[in-house]
């Protein structure tokens, strides 16, 4: 009982971290109809100033990491991501109202990953002071790529089946379009640059001491947005903000366990173990709709993107975050 | 030094330029004009601007100039059997008079 309560009390000043105020307080002046606009442009270099800073990061450690540590984490990514599309697969996209290709599109994004939550949740366990293998924001792709192709599978399946059609789905070019995507690309060149050459110096003269501004100013825009995008969950299921609500928080908690059991084997740590589960609850906001929209293009975006960008990554910032960190704190001690 | 032509205007999504352009490049046409586009249609409410999650939501403008209508129709059929049962889109043609035609 007093565990639970520690737990609960923890949970509750997560809530004052600034991350999280600045999400809510987008949301609540998108609500009250604010004229502020913050220009496309500028969101889109932060999402790249953010994503370049957890890449170099990632790459500078993983000089020194230990490789055969990753494997079992990244293993357990690339299932999560595949058990993601499965469960959405087999729950939404039976519901009735909601289209088949909808709820498996839907899924797919769910299962893919955030760069932005990401981050976030960098922040919140920096300031909590909680360590992690800083090669953790590496397994993004890993569970990134396998739940966008799972789900542009399946939908095709799915499409073939019922429509007698009987195009090929290729793989490649799904896996190709994720990698371009801004937000993967920017990832993946910070661990490059950060494992081939010596950023040290432009990381920490200019990368790390933006990070946690423009990330308030991001998560301002995503709590905006979250407003605006729920007129597009409006036209569709009610299901898809059940969903939404649900998904992020069970999709953590798989990964959570499993992270546990990486944690018993092979020692991954608890910042680790809460980055996995941080990336499992996440959904897809940048790179993973226009592979969808290429991949699954009778599925409707608004079906997708609504459910995602307007209950999904809020929940997953503002709930997931800090339970899975008050979950850390209860189970491991820390 | 007038002459006439034909203008085709394609509104679509954002996320389709770089097939569209593929398509163009393709043709007979010897150039185009792509714009940022935001409005209302009967998809959705694009906006022009503000930050739109991946271009989901973003539209553009397109605008193709020929001498030759019967390319004008031919990219125009080409682009619609495409995307337009599953993307949101028009395209539509304008008799114009470009000055100065040395490059059409």
């Amino acid at each position: 009982m007093e565990a639970l309560l520690e737990f609960f009390t923890r949970f509750l000043t997560q809530f004052q971290s600034p991350t999280l105020a600045f999400l809510i307080g987008g949301i609540l002046i998108a609500a009250l109809g604010t004229k502020l606009e913050i220009p496309d442009a500028i969101y889109k270099f932060v999402v790249f100033m953010l994503l370049m800073r957890v890449g170099l990061d990632g790459g500078m450690s993983i000089r020194e990491a230990n490789l055969a540590d990753m494997l079992l984490p990244a293993f357990f990514a690339i299932l999560i991501g595949i058990v993601i599309v499965l469960i959405g697969r087999f729950t939404l996209a039976l519901l009735p109202s909601v289209r088949t290709e909808d709820g498996i599109a839907t899924a797919g994004l769910f299962g893919a990953v955030s760069g932005s939550t990401l981050a976030a949740a960098i922040v919140v366990m920096e300031s909590e002071g909680i360590s992690y293998e800083h090669w953790a924001p590496a397994l993004y792709p890993f569970m990134d790529i396998p739940a966008l192709v799972m789900a542009i599978v399946l939908a095709n399946l799915y499409l073939r089946h019922r429509d007698g059609t009987s195009e090929k789905v290729r793989i490649w070019p799904i896996v190709k379009e994720s990698l371009q995507g801004s937000a993967l690309s920017a990832l993946l060149l910070g661990i490059a640059i950060g494992l081939f050459t010596q950023p040290e110096k432009v990381f920490e003269g200019f990368y790390d001491p933006l990070f946690k501004g423009l990330l308030s100013v991001l998560m301002l825009v995503m709590g905006m947005e979250a407003y605006t995008r729920l007129n597009e969950l409006r036209r569709v299921a009610h299901w898809y903000a059940v969903y939404a609500l649900i998904a992020p928080l069970v999709h953590g908690l798989i990964a959570f366990g499993l992270g546990y059991i990486a944690h018993i084997l092979t020692g991954f740590s608890p910042g680790g173990v809460v980055l996995l589960a941080v990336i499992a609850g996440s959904s897809s906001d940048i790179s993973g709709p226009p592979t969808l929209r290429a991949g699954i293009p009778t599925a409707n975006p608004s079906a997708y993107v609504g459910a995602s960008t307007s209950i999904g990554t809020p929940v997953a910032i503002a709930i997931g975050i800090p339970l899975y960190i008050g979950l850390a704190q209860a189970v491991f001690g820390i | 030094m007038a002459q006439q032509a034909t203008k085709l205007v394609v509104i679509t999504e954002k996320v389709l330029l770089r097939d569209i352009s593929k398509i163009l490049e393709a043709s007979a046409a010897t150039g185009y004009t792509v714009m940022a586009a935001g409005g209302k249609g009967s998809r959705n409410t694009r906006s022009s601007g503000q930050p739109a999650v991946s271009d989901t939501f973003s539209n553009v403008k397109l605008e193709i100039i020929t001498a030759n209508e019967g390319v004008a129709r031919e990219i125009a059929a080409k682009i619609a059997e495409k995307y337009f049962d599953n993307f949101s889109g028009i395209a539509y043609l304008d008799e114009i008079e470009v000055l100065y035609a040395h490059k059409l």
